[in-house]
């Protein structure tokens, strides 16, 4: 598989799973999911996707936007906003939903999760002070949505921001001391628990540029030393992502791709975030071009670039 | 074995509950009302069976089989209905496959169901720590034995769900998100694993149905539900969801700093039961555990099930027979005072 070759593929898979409404579907023949449509427009971004497509799957999140600024699962649950940094990232460079994305950018600058000062008699290790982002309004935040908000903020250029700031900590508090993190707990009752590579790669991409590399070395060995036997698309586009941030894409990543597209049949198919994620994860190798998460100071969106 | 002295049932209530009825009776005479209603709900009664399975390559399809028949359950309840297996697949680890239920008793679990007539069986399972949950089951070695069974395995934690009033009403929690694919099955059984628990104390078949809980709406781990408080919200969604049948794999369980960290523990049982709370109550005696001791079970006995061991029918094999103590660790606070004496 070449790069080109996979830029079609991307495609041509996605153009399968785009609703008569705009949207994407969660699965092939599936109805709307709000983080599919956000992640196939960074896909599609990322594979030189018509601008057409990427207009109308931003224009349904806009649609989908809650007055506050925050995107939801579905709009009768608006406590399930995790999609919202996606959606920041999906409307970057789309002049007609700056308005929305400004709306976002507020929602997530002003929301934490639940927290709360470090007790001595704590089982859990980590700091629980530090803000980042939850998955879902009133808990505490997490890994990965805490990762996609400093990307999305730091994308929509706040990057600076005290908020970002924090959650780079709060993302380094929660590495684990051998490398590699979970969802976000490190040790509890004194043991130090296990490291997830899709957990992992998101942090990855999350401090990339921001932190010396050297304190991030064991969780990129860690990752190093798990990415050749990693199957499924979730795990392994984020390992993809996070070794590219850090300037490790693994020479075989083709490779890996081309397996775990392979081993669909087996699951019964892939979701189309999953899906999107895979292939971002693969469209990373090329450190030469445009990556929606991971921050390259000379690529832009040919596509867009060329619209606007 | 029986209970600790002063929770053993005498005409359908414990000693503590009689104590306690005579304390209400003169509460009431000062006009206070302190004691919880459970202490005086009517008993229930339940059956569970025990299988001695000695380890996973022995037939696991025919003692599940023979449990499902020896409860009672009727073959018209299975006849062209659709399972809904839901195991407990939590994370992988290198060398610690007791974390999650074994592939072969879901094998032997599908084998059976499918044996007494069931039209369709299916797989289905929400992980509470691992966002990637084909990787959970790639790894736990799930999906080898279904793709080579042909059973379909479904991911819980992205499936669009549907909203029920929270019948248990113990936690803040109005209504409860539950998949949409359980509007489509007849029976969804729980098929967990018998570990202890550094949260709960232990996790057995109705800790398990946490997994059920989409991690779209509850998050990653499901932190809604801990935010809910976690005996709460094991109360509330299984009073709602009212699961038709567990099964529990303690053919290898797990003990000390469980549910992820702790040791592997041979046991040699499958227990089965209709009544969830049941069959917990009955673990937890094989594990050396006293069910009053654990505050979720405490608080269903008699209303999401029994847990008292007169109350409890046992069949198959005597829980004297399996009883192995678990490994309790005096620093985890939920394993404190749990022994079982």
């Amino acid at each position: 598989m070449s790069p080109s070759s996979l830029r079609k593929s991307v495609e041509a898979v996605l153009s399968r799973r785009l609703l008569s409404d705009g949207g994407m579907a969660g699965r092939l023949g599936g109805p709307l999911h709000i983080d599919s449509t956000a992640w196939g427009v960074l896909a599609l971004r990322a594979s030189g996707g018509a601008h057409e497509v990427i207009e109308q799957l931003c224009t349904v999140l806009v649609r989908e936007q809650h007055g506050d600024g925050r995107v939801c699962m579905n709009r009768a649950n608006p406590a399930s906003f995790w999609p919202t940094p996606l959606a920041v990232l999906a409307w970057q460079d789309s002049i007609a939903s700056q308005v929305a994305q400004s709306r976002a950018v507020h929602f997530l600058l002003s929301t934490t999760g639940v927290h709360f000062p470090k007790q001595p008699t704590d089982p859990s290790a980590h700091d629980p002070n530090l803000k980042g982002w939850p998955w879902i309004e009133d808990t505490h935040s997490w890994v990965e949505p805490t990762a996609l908000g400093v990307m999305a903020l730091r994308v929509a250029g706040h990057g600076q921001h005290d908020r970002v700031r924090e959650a780079l900590r709060m993302i380094l508090d929660r590495q684990l001391p051998h490398g590699g993190w979970n969802v976000g707990n490190t040790l509890v009752f004194g043991r130090e628990l296990y490291p997830m590579p899709e957990s992992t790669g998101a942090a990855l991409v999350g401090l990339a540029g921001e932190v010396d590399q050297k304190q991030v070395a064991r969780s990129i060995d860690y990752l190093q030393g798990e990415v050749d036997r990693i199957r499924t698309p979730i795990s392994l586009g984020w390992s993809l992502l996070g070794l590219s941030a850090w300037d490790r894409w693994p020479a075989n990543g083709l490779a890996l791709v081309e397996r775990c597209l392979a081993n669909q049949g087996r699951y019964g198919g892939y979701d189309t975030s999953s899906l999107c994620l895979v292939a971002l994860g693969a469209l990373a190798g090329d450190s030469n071009a445009y990556s929606p998460l991971i921050q390259r100071r000379h690529s832009r969106p040919t596509s867009v670039a060329a619209a606007s | 074995m029986s209970d600790s002295t002063d929770q053993r049932p005498v005409n359908g209530l414990t000693r503590r509950q009689l104590l306690l009825a005579g304390a209400v009776g003169v509460a009431m005479g000062s006009g206070l009302l302190l004691v919880p209603k459970r202490l005086f709900r009517m008993p229930q009664h339940a059956e569970t069976f025990v299988a001695k399975v000695a380890d996973y390559q022995l037939d696991i399809a025919d003692a599940i089989t023979r449990g499902i028949r020896e409860l009672g359950v009727r073959p018209e309840e299975l006849r062209g209905k659709r399972i809904l297996l839901k195991p407990n697949l939590v994370e992988t680890a290198s060398g610690a496959p007791h974390i999650n239920t074994h592939p072969l008793v879901l094998r032997g679990a599908i084998e059976a169901f499918l044996r007494l007539g069931a039209s369709a069986v299916m797989v289905a399972e929400g992980p509470g720590h691992r966002r990637d949950t084909l990787a959970v089951y790639e790894e736990s070695g799930l999906a080898d034995v279904l793709t080579e069974d042909r059973i379909p395995f479904h991911d819980l934690n992205y499936i669009t769900g549907y909203d029920l009033p929270n019948a248990g009403r113990q936690s803040r929690l109005k209504t409860l998100t539950f998949p949409g694919l359980f509007q489509e099955v007849d029976w969804i059984v729980s098929v967990a694993k018998m570990k202890t628990h550094h949260w709960a104390g232990v996790t057995l078949s109705m800790k398990n149905l946490f997994g059920v809980m989409p991690g779209i709406y509850y998050g990653w781990p499901k932190n809604v539900l801990h935010h809910a408080g976690i005996e709460n919200a094991i109360l509330d969604i299984n009073a709602t969801l009212k699961p038709h049948f567990a099964i529990v794999d303690g053919i290898v369980g797990m003990e000390g700093d469980g549910p992820i960290m702790g040791d592997p523990k041979k046991v040699g049982v499958l227990v089965m039961g209709r009544n969830l709370a049941a069959v917990d109550a009955t673990c937890c005696r094989i594990m050396g555990i006293d069910p009053y001791q654990v505050s979720y079970l405490e608080r269903a006995d008699n209303w999401l099930g029994p847990i008292s061991e007169r109350a409890i029918e046992q069949r198959g094999d005597l829980i004297a027979s399996v009883r192995t103590n678990f490994n309790l660790i005096e620093a985890i606070p939920a394993h404190r005072g749990l022994r079982l004496t």
